[in-house]
């Protein structure tokens, strides 16, 4: 009972933490840049973290099992990851863009774990038998970091090719203020041609970034991702007798892998560099969600048991 | 040895500093200049390399002939980015033009395979006939695809069933379709490991000093210090876990050489993933079973082949026991785990193993691996009126949708000739719970008749594997989990190139682009700045070997 309480208080609590969290980058985003309001929500971030971490070890210790066994405990660790990945840049100090990215896809995951439809499956239920193993720490937690940090950075890629196609670059320099502030003076003269050149200077500049974190990131994701593959495989081999089934889940998450290896040497290659690796990571993205949601939805195959309940569908 | 004593002072210098890395183990350095003369033997290569690197700087002819014929070093930062996909298209010095097309074929064919936007396309191939083979449902009887993909109205206006059935789509993951596209990924991976990466190993092995300050210049990251010298530049990037290499003026160091050469691993290691799989599907045999508690099977009448290198061993012709299935609840009634005691007796008779395996603890005996799948009930043990006891069969039912199972059995009661036969339905959902109905399908209150239900015979369902291809998937995963990990690592090379008082450095790196100037701006931070006069002093604390 008392876990079950903790549990409802630290998710309300982590919802509402980074629900202002995202207010206050809008708020930086389209109004201005106000710095201590940026360092709260940077504080924010940290304090959801803690009571994401705090949910999922009442959970485990309320059930008695690593909190991974169903859709809605993957999602909140999902959240947790995100939330994972958007501090460790902070410790290593700049990298502002991640964290623009990586709150919206918390609050994203949290609010969709918490939200109605997904009710039904809170209380954490059995462990059916193929579950019971040590290896479900690891195959799952790499595979759901691994998700985490594909998609915030394929996330990253779509922001690289929003910046490099769009023809309105007003909103653009919105959010490039973080870079430079004294930049937004400059709005006034819009008209001004030196100003341009400078522009096009502090353009060219963020996407530089945005496509070198998105390559940091998603190059991490990929480590998490073929380690959870391959421990996946190997328990496969432990509880199905055979290391690959050619279950939809596998295989989509095969071809999660196998885009951002093709993501990843397109980079090596210069003709392909920057544009097209970005759209191949923005493919990813959505493959992504197909293996990570698309597979539970039709509830087939041999991981159905990370699937919807019942009377979702 | 003796030899390189007479050089000038500056090869001297160079040996003091230059440390212990000419062998292909870049990667340890730990020691600090004071480390490296524990080895002679070492000392002795090293030197040796270093002459015939002074004399490549000083006469490049001669320095090739020394090296091979792998072009000359000096030019690194070219080399590497050319070979990323394209060092094939440089033609081969050494093979002669007499071989002709014998040697040009292959050259030409491994330049196609290795090209890699063919190879982005073959991955965009699987992964969509992949992609595919999860929508289309596998391994259905041809009359269901006669209905899914009608040839009047098929899906996207064109796939008709018989696009399904002659490429094979029904069973993608075996159709030729799949695995050819497979092989050639395959062969392009072979093919571009061979050409370009492992070129780059030699290259990367190398290390190359940069003489102008022009060249370094160019590189992606420059800076200037004034008044600094580039021995302490030297010692610093050491301390800070760099390769250093010092030549006079000029200063070249590196870090995180595995970084470079761990896709390599992953590329080996992915060949060996596909070679073992390969080998699982030619080699193995595989089978299941379901046993009821108590009887026994020999392993060779259950296990078929898979493929054509599928040899039977000596364990098949082991017998298996099922001493006991037995399954654990939760206290809500579902099921928690799986448990079946086997024995294994060989020709003899004689007992080889015993265990009781679950789900997730499969038994391993002679290549041979049984693992708990799967279970139904065989039979409930009954006694009519203190008669019996009998065993009635049970038989699953069929149930729409879900994973539950659920297993009937009848018992006849009352006159068994007469045609309106009476009697109890017993319906069971696991070995713990049976439930009793009668003919109209109440609840069952059976007058006059005393059931007891004294057991519930439970089967057990194996599977049985023998796969040869799983030592070599397995050190396929192990080396493609270790070198992803250490791909992340970055590949740091530094150029600096002492300018008079000042020092011109120039660096790169493979990955870690964003924090690489930070990093290196906090390294030479520590540069010390040279006050007038100090350089008498500077050699002395480099030279306390």
């Amino acid at each position: 009972m008392i876990f079950s309480t903790l549990e409802h208080i630290l998710t309300h609590i982590s919802f509402s933490i980074v629900s202002i969290v995202i207010t206050i980058h809008l708020i930086t985003f389209l109004v201005d840049e106000i710095v201590k309001l940026y360092d709260s929500s940077e504080k924010g971030i940290i304090v959801t973290f803690f009571c994401i971490t705090g949910l999922l070890v009442t959970r485990w210790i309320s059930s008695g099992h690593f909190p991974l066994s169903d859709l809605y405990e993957s999602l909140i660790f999902l959240s947790w990851s995100f939330s994972l990945i958007h501090i460790i840049p902070y410790f290593k100090k700049n990298i502002l863009i991640l964290s623009k990215i990586m709150g919206p896809s918390a609050i994203f995951t949290q609010g969709f774990a918490t939200s109605g439809i997904l009710t039904e499956i809170h209380q954490s239920g059995i462990l059916v038998p193929a579950l019971q193993s040590e290896w479900l720490i690891m195959h799952v937690s790499m595979m759901i970091l691994g998700y985490a940090a594909l998609l915030c950075g394929s996330l990253l890629s779509v922001a690289l090719l929003v910046i490099t196609f769009r023809k309105n670059r007003k909103l653009f320099y919105k959010s490039n203020g973080l870079l430079n502030e004294s930049f937004f003076l400059g709005e006034n003269v819009l008209e001004n041609t030196s100003f341009f050149s400078a522009k096009n200077y502090y353009r060219s500049q963020l996407i530089q970034q945005l496509d070198y974190w998105s390559y940091w990131v998603i190059s991490l994701g990929f480590t998490f991702l073929t380690i959870g593959i391959l421990s996946g495989a190997v328990w496969a081999n432990e509880a199905w007798g055979s290391y690959w089934n050619w279950d939809p889940k596998e295989t989509w998450a095969f071809i999660t892998w196998i885009v951002f290896a093709i993501y990843l040497h397109t980079r090596t290659h210069r003709n392909l560099r920057g544009a097209n690796s970005a759209i191949v990571a923005s493919i990813g993205f959505l493959i992504i969600w197909i293996c990570y949601f698309g597979v539970n939805l039709l509830g087939i195959g041999l991981h159905s048991y990370g699937s919807f309940p019942s009377t979702f569908n | 040895m003796e030899t390189l004593k007479i050089s000038s002072r500056i090869l001297h210098v160079q040996n003091k500093i230059l440390p212990l890395n000419i062998k292909p183990y870049p990667l340890i350095h730990n020691s600090r200049i004071l480390g490296f003369y524990s080895n002679k033997r070492r000392t002795f290569s090293y030197t040796v390399t270093c002459k015939l690197n002074t004399v490549k700087g000083k006469k490049p002819s001669k320095g090739k002939t020394v090296l091979g014929s792998d072009g000359a070093a000096p030019p690194v930062v070219e080399v590497e980015e050319r070979s990323v996909g394209r060092k094939v298209e440089e033609p081969p010095k050494s093979s002669g033009v007499g071989f002709g097309i014998f040697k040009k074929l292959p050259r030409k064919v491994l330049g196609v395979l290795s090209n890699l936007p063919l190879a982005i396309a073959e991955m965009f191939a699987v992964a969509a006939l992949m992609a595919l083979g999860t929508f289309i449902d596998q391994g259905e009887a041809p009359d269901y695809y006669f209905q899914k993909f009608p040839e009047d109205h098929p899906p996207l206006g064109f796939f008709t069933w018989r696009w399904v059935l002659t490429l094979g789509f029904d069973h993608m993951f075996s159709s030729p379709v799949f695995l050819g596209t497979l092989a050639f990924l395959g062969a392009s991976l072979m093919a571009c490991t061979y050409t370009t990466q492992i070129p780059l190993v030699k290259v990367a092995r190398r290390w190359s000093f940069l003489q102008s300050a022009e060249t370094i210049r160019k590189l992606e990251y420059v800076d200037t210090l004034p008044r600094a010298s580039v021995k302490d530049l030297g010692v610093i990037l050491m301390g800070d876990g760099y390769e250093v290499f010092l030549k006079g003026p000029t200063l070249f160091a590196f870090k995180g050489l595995a970084g470079r050469f761990a896709p390599i691993g992953v590329h080996l290691s992915l060949l060996l993933v596909m070679s073992g799989g390969t080998l699982s599907a030619a080699g193995s045999f595989r089978g299941a079973v379901t046993v009821p508690q108590g009887l026994n099977f020999v392993v060779g009448d259950v296990l078929a082949p898979s493929g054509f290198l599928s040899t039977p061993s000596d364990a098949f012709s082991t017998e298996v026991h099922v001493n006991r299935f037995s399954m654990d609840y939760y206290d809500s009634g579902e099921v928690l785990q799986f448990h079946t005691d086997l024995s294994l007796f060989d020709l003899d008779g004689k007992e080889v193993m015993r265990k009781t395996i679950s789900v997730n603890d499969p038994l391993r005996y002679g290549g041979i691996t049984i693992y708990q799948t799967d279970w139904s009930i065989s039979a409930l043990q009954v006694l009519k009126d203190d008669e019996g006891p009998f065993n009635l069969a049970m038989a699953p039912l069929q149930l729409n949708g879900g994973d539950k199972k659920l297993f009937g059995t009848f018992l006849p009661l009352g006159d068994d000739n007469s045609l309106n036969v009476k009697g109890v339905s017993m319906l069971a959902r696991d070995l713990q719970s049976v439930i009793l109905y009668d003919k109209e399908g109440k609840f069952a209150g059976i007058n006059g008749t005393k059931i007891v239900i004294e057991d519930a015979i439970g089967s057990s369902g194996l599977d049985l594997k023998t796969d040869p291809g799983v030592p070599v998937v397995y050190a396929g995963f192990g080396a493609l989990m270790l070198t992803t990990c250490i791909s992340y690592l970055s590949h740091t090379q530094l150029w600096a190139l002492q300018d008079g008082t000042s020092v011109v450095i120039g660096g790169k790196t493979n990955r870690a682009k964003g924090e690489f100037p930070d990093t290196i701006n906090c390294l030479l931070d520590q540069v010390p700045e040279l006050v007038e006069s100090s350089s008498p002093k500077e050699p002395d604390t480099h030279s306390g070997v």
